[in-house]
């Protein structure tokens, strides 16, 4: 009796070191290939059992997981985000956050996703198939064709289309009429990134947007300091060599600052730039726009 | 009609409680704060949803396997431990035997959804939802999920008249995967082109009861509202299957031969 109460802890104890030991051989592995078992999202949806919302739950914290695990990881491949996200909405097609915030998760470029706009593009169409009157669908469909694809038409469509919708929100019919105006305007882009920033909770999607209008906002900026750099070169016959002295001839009140108190500098032949250790990124949108998605 | 299903009923409730049955309140009640903390940690815009939906699925499941592996040994166990026949020794008939051991387990299921149903609540307020109107078809879809324990149980009942628990408990899990998919066995027949196939898919589809009518945890989750139509009709279809499978259980035990 007393053998064997001594020896379950002990039992424990061993177990608990081969497993940390076992994990430290095969945890980078498993990682790098996570796979799905299953990829068909019909076929799972039948074996739910009428359980599917509750496993739309699990495959969207899935989805969150595996965007979480890569999101910020140089070189990191987002291969399973997709079929994890058609998997979601096909077992709850009314799954809101799955098609707003995936949508985002496919969409962005670089470190912050799978730079894949032409699947948000389908995913944030197959919601508003499945909930036609959530008008905050329109408003995500809107900003994909805006931002990644600079289709100002068919973001000015999807605005419009949103706006018509019972208690949708009147900045709708608004930003449809400015995408028609001035579809690529930095005046436009923060517009939607701060609708984004105000209209959204989670912490991830605010600070995405708050970098971005940060970005937006330095872009504006450098704008300013390459028209006064303009005036000062047809004064003096030569680009000023800091803002300093943009600031001595009166033609700026003080030593401009981005967002994040860094000044700017001048490059050598005197376009306005960050400082090379501001944490500010310019958004960069891509100069060729991908081919849009197909119906 | 006598009072002897009620006392019948009463005591197979009483006996339930003694089996300690209830104790997988407890579980639920561990499973609904353990999601109410943790889902807000590890996922994106779905506390509610998942508390909704956790909580509906874990009634349906806990109460489904109650209503099986209970449902199936009321009989048997009932022969096993030659009890019935100091029951039938009384002014008790077999039906009215049947009929209160019935009402006892569906009482024990009400019981028990109804706790796990507070807990529910409570898990909601927790996670600082305000209680709101739409809340309503939640309340239905336990209902529905209530009326589909209640189908189960006349159909592990049923078995239990002719058969032993583990054969019981595979045709009673049978009939409810089939009842599941009932409209897909449906949709299968009407995708062929053999007239015979479609025949009996459209046969099996009216023949098994139908649970796919009473899934509405998903309405639920999002607050949509449920037809008051599909409420009265859901119940008229249960009721009804549940007669239909009480009097075919009364006949076959009535037949049988105790002795």
């Amino acid at each position: 009796m007393w053998i064997a109460l001594a020896a379950i802890p002990v039992l424990f104890a061993s177990l608990f070191l081969l497993q940390v030991r076992i994990d430290a051989r095969t945890r980078t592995e498993a990682q790098a290939q996570q796979e799905l078992m299953l990829r068909s999202p019909a076929a799972i949806d039948k074996m739910s059992l009428g359980y599917n919302s509750l496993l739309a739950d699990v495959y969207w914290t899935r989805a969150v997981q595996y965007y979480g695990s890569r999101v910020a990881t140089p070189h990191a491949t987002f291969g399973l985000l997709w079929p994890l996200l058609d998997i979601t909405t096909t077992l709850d097609p009314k799954l809101l956050p799955a098609y707003h915030f995936g949508a985002i998760f496919l969409s962005q470029t670089g470190v912050g996703g799978a730079g894949r706009p032409d699947l948000a593009v389908k995913l944030v169409k197959r919601g508003i198939a499945a909930n036609p009157k959530r008008w905050g669908l329109y408003a995500d469909l809107g900003f994909l064709y805006y931002w990644h694809f600079q289709d100002y038409k068919d973001a000015a469509a999807a605005y419009l289309a949103g706006s018509k919708i019972a208690h949708g929100p009147s900045w709708m019919s608004i930003m449809a009429a400015r995408m028609d105006q001035k579809g690529g305007s930095i005046e436009t882009s923060r517009m939607i990134w701060t609708q984004i920033y105000d209209s959204n909770k989670n912490p991830t999607i605010r600070k995405m947007a708050l970098d971005t209008l940060k970005g937006l906002k330095a872009e504006q900026d450098e704008a300013g300091i390459d028209d006064l750099v303009t005036q000062y070169r047809q004064r003096f016959g030569r680009p000023p060599s800091s803002t300093a002295e943009l600031r001595d001839t009166g033609l700026l009140r003080g030593i401009p600052v981005d967002p994040d108190r860094y000044p700017y500098v001048l490059e050598p032949d005197g376009k306005a730039a960050l400082d090379p250790h501001s944490p500010v990124k310019i958004p960069r949108v891509p100069k060729t726009p991908p081919p849009l998605p197909k119906n | 009609m006598s009072a002897m299903p009620g006392v019948v009923a009463i005591n197979t409730f009483r006996e339930a409680v003694r089996d300690r049955v209830l104790y997988n309140l407890v579980f639920f009640a561990l499973l609904m704060i353990g999601a109410a903390i943790l889902v807000g940690q590890i996922s994106i815009g779905i506390e509610r949803l998942v508390i909704v939906n956790l909580g509906l699925s874990a009634i349906s499941i806990f109460g489904l396997v109650m209503a099986i592996f209970i449902g199936v040994g009321l009989v048997y166990k009932e022969i096993e431990r030659r009890t019935l026949y100091s029951l039938l020794a009384k002014p008790l008939r077999r039906w009215e035997f049947l009929v209160g051991k019935y009402a006892g387990l569906v009482l024990t299921l009400v019981i028990n959804t109804a706790f796990m149903t507070v807990a529910l609540a409570a898990a909601l307020f927790y996670v600082g939802r305000p209680f709101v109107r739409s809340d309503g078809s939640i309340l239905i879809a336990i209902y529905f999920i209530l009326l589909s324990l209640a189908l189960v149980t006349a159909v592990a009942l049923f078995f239990s008249c002719f058969s032993s628990p583990m054969l019981s408990t595979l045709f009673t899990l049978g009939i409810y995967v089939t009842g599941v998919f009932a409209n897909d066995i449906r949709n299968f027949g009407a995708l062929t082109n053999n007239p015979m196939l479609k025949t009996l898919t459209s046969a099996i589809y009216y023949l098994v009861p139908n649970f796919h009518n009473f899934n509405s945890i998903a309405a639920a989750a999002h607050g949509e509202s449920i037809p008051f139509a599909l409420v009265w009709q859901n119940t008229l279809y249960a009721l009804m299957y549940i007669v239909l499978l009480l009097l075919a259980s009364s006949a076959i035990f009535s037949q049988r031969n105790l002795k």
